[in-house]
């Protein structure tokens, strides 16, 4: 709450006698029994002993993208080859910079889109809005009360764990000037810690969302709603948004509604923004993820495009131009050179872009509710839609090749060319479906085709059946819920929470990421996701006609799969993990983040699967959940991010932890085994999701079923038991029984003795010895 | 003899359906169908046996329906009358755990399906069946020494089982129900969830199931035996100190070991001042709601609030976690039916609210001339309205409000200020600048 004062220029009476008091108040605080936590809004250092902690166990591993420095004048620095910078900075500490720098500007994206949206809706709502999660979840914001120390009440409440976050970003990236830090460790503590705030800004952001914009509060029956080109109605105006804040997006259906217009006109989206928008209003429709922007926008189908923050194509105004579509920039993020038309009348706006203005930056969003309504209806069906002539594109390539050679993934565009050229568009048809959209292909192509059109023109009927069900974002895992699969997780039958989250940057078929949901589900672990790859998750159909999310409920429970919503809503992942220390062993969360992650990290067996992150907001979330105790696997792509956390399986001293209960030292078994690690190929991550939910508190039930598994999909897909078997095997009873002939003979050959279970922590503070009353 | 099909604990979610299914044994549309298994004499049975009395599985045509008994015998030194239950209910994990079989409901409801996958890959005698239940048995149980195994697929022959076996599962039931405290040496300890809260200790005795509802004093024992170094353990229960509250010196002695010293004794059947610890995972919480000297109850699946005014996650935030909170209890639905069941804060006499649902499922416990005076969601949402409901239904709780009348929550002392009065002391302030940097504001109780 904000502070108060008052002024008494003169006051007498019997008790007292005043003469210019002035009583000024910072800040109320209304009391909160929880005690507080030794480590409220931690500073840049405060949780460094817990980074060097797991830094110590799980060692940055890195891959150098590129070996120069050229970030000053002094540059470029060759640092190859043990070599220094002007400047001193040696190859390592400056990899562990560039991942600083890449964390401080995902942290900042999501920051910029949480400062918006907080503003926005304290200013359109009132600042006491309160803050509400819905009737089952009673820890409201459990990032916010862990590293902020504050419950917060209202939306007026979200502006200090702001103000703290937006410091943070401010030191952290400060650290990366050129004479700052110079040590690798300390470079990746602070990437940790803003990632930590990356995590809170998140937080921030959906809460106030779900608060004052009456999204889903954690509803595990969210409405399935629509998905893929094949669901937009195109004879209606098509009005479609991009990016990530829903404010305009939202400000469009508000217009709609209130002019009775909603039923004939087309809200859809692409990227966050579309979650949100069918967060806002079950109506909106979803196009697809990021890799769909190109291709939807090459189609012309839109009759405005409404482009808010993040993972917007920077071309955009000039692909849009080549359909006559009209462009509105409406965040301070994104203006494309364009003229501020936000105090001009909205019939001048209008009647410059139906006259051919390229498009406007109006930074109001009611307006561009107002604006982007009214000239949809007034471009729908008047725009030229450029022909296109795919046997006739296609006779112009050369077979140079140098689009295959510029493709991502390898994809043999002059076999299709070469087959179109005849008349046969199929293989084309089917790269369509393989390609990530990026269109480097085009500018590489000595013959100016437009490949991307032509891939989109040959794949029409596929295009018009692309049309699914997604479960609307649910917002956050209700408390009840976490209770619910409590019993089962100890009981042994639900193995692990995999959640499978980030961008489109596959290294093949985004088909893959179905393959290794439906795995999980089927094997009833708890399987949740967001952002793209939710999206993804619900694009494709089974040989009954049916999307994942048809066939699997929405709760957070074995062998269900929940959608939590965009990029943002992360953090209700994030607080699942959290929320189970919390319920189960009534572990303060106030202010106290070493505690709790290393609770995590000991004993919930969650894995994080971002199969094609992509971007710098990609990297930031990775590590914010690497920070909490939670590992995260990456495609193949992601070894762009150049670095790993790896842990050593051979080094039996780095997997010493504390025995609680007497405060005697322990090895447990290696896992999780990394913290960040790139997957080759799908079969891969499978066998690495599965192996590394194990964790050191397992009973020997869970144990059993979590080795069941690790021992069955190794089996599958690499022909084998796995060598390292006998590292997770604890006692006997670890054994899963269908098994324990042949493993107790493995586990003879390797001279196997039962070791203890320990009650696993890595902070020393936390143990209690014997008889020791608290 | 080699199983043509896979047996692993990754099967177990595996549902076949109809158009999957080479024969269906059991289920809804066949009138006999049932499993049991009886604990026998060492000499009694041959171990390894297996026994198919009726069609086996190449004889039955595809698609067709057929009764269906298992029936499995065991012996061994620790193999008692009393573990058959424990031993019956894996016969479904087992049955599951067999790629392309699947097995549901228990006792006589079973529902059995044959995959044409597994059929196909050469599974075409239940003996392949009976020899993955002895294996797994004999794995998971080392008490078993001895087993046998009998499938029967005749109608007349399954029927016959199954009017035998009801009569098992009755004199069971009635075992169970009449066995108490007074009745058994040892209690079980379960530490399952010391994973997750590690200072809580759940004790499990005839009269009070786990906090989660899933191991009953049966199921303790059976595990315990297997192995007695595991999350379930003996507890000798010592002698009795306080029969109303449910102390035992032996109960004590484990909880102190096993919670590292945090609690020192519990009482079993009161949620007053030494209460059982609650774990994260309890069916349900009692509350003591002291405006009306009564305590409410409310489980997992209600997802509306309580008369408290508050739902049940704001009450679990209050419950659990390992410590002993007065007034806040968790514990399974089906502690409810305990004869035992909070006595020492007078029972079902004391119980005052509880959602409609649960109480329609306890309602075979309740006593009669209280069930209609319990309130539930339909009549009382808040304290006045179930103060209001009480005295009009005449509930055992009014005779209390005489006694003690119920003072919802005492006025907060309130500290004044001297005001002027002589001898008191003038305080001048001129020019002063007060700034606080934060102000407190408590919540006085």
């Amino acid at each position: 709450m904000k502070g108060a004062g008052f002024k008494i220029d003169e006051l007498e009476s019997d008790l007292i006698k005043i003469k210019g008091l002035e009583v000024t108040v910072g800040k109320f605080y209304e009391e909160w029994e929880e005690v507080m936590g030794p480590t409220p809004m931690p500073s840049v250092t405060d949780l460094r002993g817990w980074d060097f902690t797991l830094l110590n166990r799980y060692k940055p591993m890195y891959a150098p993208f590129c070996d120069l420095c050229c970030l000053c004048t002094y540059g470029k620095c060759d640092l190859s080859g043990g070599k220094k910078g002007a400047c001193g900075i040696d190859i390592g500490a400056q990899q562990g910079r560039i991942v600083l720098l890449a964390c401080c500007i995902g942290a900042a994206a999501h920051g910029g889109h949480a400062r918006h949206m907080v503003d926005h809706l304290i200013k359109k709502y009132g600042a006491d809005t309160p803050i509400d999660m819905g009737k089952n979840v009673e820890v409201e914001a459990p990032l916010i009360r862990l590293i902020a120390g504050i419950k917060p009440k209202r939306l007026g409440d979200l502006l200090e764990p702001l103000e703290y976050a937006e410091k943070e970003l401010m030191h952290s990236l400060s650290a990366t000037h050129t004479g700052q830090e110079g040590y690798y460790t300390d470079f990746e503590s602070k990437a940790l810690h803003v990632s930590m705030v990356d995590q809170l800004l998140m937080e921030i952001a959906d809460v106030a969302q779900i608060s004052a914009l009456g999204f889903s509060k954690g509803d595990p029956d969210s409405p399935l709603v629509d998905i893929g080109f094949g669901s937009i109605d195109t004879k209606k105006p098509i009005i479609l948004c991009i990016g990530h804040n829903v404010v305009p997006g939202a400000a469009v259906i508000d217009y709609l509604q209130d002019h009775d217009m909603y039923d004939d006109v087309e809200v859809a989206g692409i990227c966050c923004t579309a979650h949100d928008l069918t967060r806002y209003d079950k109506g909106a429709k979803i196009v697809g993820p990021l890799s769909k922007q190109l291709k939807f926008v090459r189609t012309g189908i839109a009759d405005v495009i409404i482009v808010d923050e993040q993972c917007v194509r920077t071309d955009i105004l000039s692909e849009a131009r080549k359909n006559d579509t009209a462009v509105i920039a409406t965040n301070d993020k994104i203006c494309l050179g364009l003229p501020d038309r936000t105090e001009d009348s909205p019939e001048d706006v209008i009647d410059d872009l139906v006259k051919g203005a390229p498009g406007a930056l109006i930074l109001d969003a009611e307006k561009v509710g107002e604006v982007a309504v009214r000239i949809a209806i007034k471009l729908s069906g008047k725009r030229k839609r450029r022909a296109l002539d795919v046997v006739k594109e296609a006779k112009k390539c050369t077979q140079c090749g140098l689009c295959v050679r510029e493709c991502h993934n390898n994809l043999d565009i002059p076999k299709g060319m070469e087959k179109a050229a005849k008349g046969d568009l199929s293989l084309l048809s089917e790269i369509y479906a393989l390609c990530m959209g990026c269109g480097r292909c085009e500018n590489v192509c000595s013959k100016e085709i437009p490949i991307v059109s032509l891939l989109g023109e040959a794949a029409k009927e596929r295009i018009r059946k692309e049309r699914y069900k997604v479960r609307s974002g649910r917002g956050p895992i209700q408390d009840t819920e976490i209770r619910s699969v409590g019993s089962p997780i100890v009981m042994g039958e639900i193995p692990g929470v995999v959640a499978f989250v980030g961008c489109p940057n596959y290294p093949s078929s985004s088909k893959e990421l179905v393959e290794m949901a439906e795995i999980f589900l089927q094997r009833r672990y708890i399987v949740t996701a967001s952002g793209c790859a939710a999206m993804d998750l619900a694009m494709y159909k089974d040989e009954e006609g049916k999307t994942l999310y048809e066939k699997y409920p929405g709760n957070f429970d074995a062998g269900c799969l929940s959608n939590v919503g965009s990029c943002v809503s992360n953090a209700h992942i994030a607080g699942a993990a959290i929320k189970i220390a919390s319920i189960f062993a009534h572990r303060n969360l106030r202010g106290n983040y070493e505690e709790i992650a290393d609770y995590i990290l000991n004993r919930v067996g969650a894995v994080g699967v971002a199969w094609g992150a992509m971007s710098q907001k990609a990297a930031s979330i990775a590590t914010g959940f690497n920070r909490l105790g939670i590992p995260v696997i990456i495609g193949p792509r992601g070894a762009k991010y150049r670095r790993t956390y790896l842990g050593r399986a051979d080094k039996s001293e780095d997997w010493m932890v504390y025995n609680a209960r007497d405060g005697s030292r322990t090895q447990v078994s290696p896992s999780p085994g990394y913290l960040l690690y790139v997957a080759e190929s799908k079969e891969e991550a499978i066998v690495s999701i599965a192996k590394n939910c194990i964790r050191p508190n397992d009973t020997t039930k869970g144990r059993q079923i979590k080795l069941a598994h690790y021992i069955d999909l190794h089996k599958r897909y690499f022909g084998a038991v796995p060598e390292d078997l006998a590292i997770y095997i604890r006692t006997e009873a670890d054994i899963p029984i269908t098994l324990k002939a042949e493993i107790m003979d493995i586990l003879k050959a390797k001279k196997w003795k039962p070791k203890t279970i320990p009650d696993p922590t890595l902070l020393e503070r936390l143990c209690r010895k014997k008889g020791d009353r608290a | 003899m080699e199983i043509p099909v896979e047996i692993g604990v990754v099967y177990e979610g595996e549902r076949i359906r109809k158009g999957e299914m080479h024969v269906e044994l059991g289920g809804p549309k066949v009138k006999a169908k049932g499993e049991l298994v009886r604990a026998r004499k060492m000499d009694e049975i041959k171990d390894g046996k297996i026994e198919v009395k009726g069609p086996d599985l190449s004889e039955m045509e595809e698609g067709s329906r057929h009764s269906f008994g298992i029936f499995v015998e065991v012996a061994g030194k620790q193999v008692e009358e009393d573990l058959e239950a424990v031993i019956e209910r894996r016969i479904h994990d087992y049955c599951n755990y067999v790629e392309g079989f699947m097995h549901l409901n228990q006792r006589y409801d079973i529902w059995c399906r044959l995959s044409k996958k597994s059929y196909g890959k050469g599974f075409n005698t239940l003996r392949y069946l009976g020899d993955a239940l002895i294996t797994l048995f004999k794995a998971e149980l080392p008490i078993i020494e001895k087993i046998q195994v009998t499938f029967i697929t005749d109608e007349k022959r399954v029927e016959d089982f199954v009017r035998n076996a009801r009569k098992i599962y009755e004199a069971r039931d009635a075992r169970a129900r009449a066995l108490s405290e007074e009745d058994v040496k040892e209690f079980y300890g379960c530490v399952l969830c010391q994973s997750f809260a590690p200072t809580h200790v759940c004790v499990i005795t005839p009269d009070r199931i786990s906090l989660c509802g899933s191991i009953n004093w049966f199921d303790g024992r059976a595990a315990a035996r297997v192995d007695p170094k595991g999350p379930n353990f003996a507890i000798p229960k010592g002698e009795l100190i306080d029969e109303t509250n449910g102390e035992y010196s032996g109960v004590n002695e484990v909880v102190r070991e096993r919670s590292l010293g945090e609690n020192e004794r519990f009482y079993l059947h009161s949620m007053f001042s030494s209460p059982h610890t609650s774990c994260g995972c309890f069916e349900s919480i009692a509350f003591y709601i002291p405006e009306v000297a009564g305590i409410g109850i409310v489980h997992r699946d209600y997802s509306g609030d309580t008369v408290m005014g508050v739902p049940f996650s704001t009450l679990a935030t209050q419950t659990g976690g390992g410590k002993q909170i007065e007034g806040f209890l968790g514990m399974a639905i089906e502690y409810m039916r305990s004869p035992k069941f909070l006595q020492a804060d007078g029972g079902w006499n004391r119980i005052v609210w509880l959602p409609k649902s649960v109480k329609e499922r306890v309602k075979d416990a309740v006593p009669g001339e209280l069930y209609d005076k319990i309130a539930t969601e339909d009549d009382a949402t808040d304290i006045v309205a179930l103060k209001e409901f009480l005295r009009e239904k005449g509930h055992p709780v009014v005779e209390r409000w005489v006694e003690a009348p119920p003072e919802a929550i005492e006025a907060p002392e309130l500290e004044v200020m001297p005001a002027g009065a002589a001898g008191g002391i003038k305080i001048i302030l001129k020019n002063a600048k007060i700034h606080a940097e934060k102000v407190i504001i408590k919540r006085v109780k």
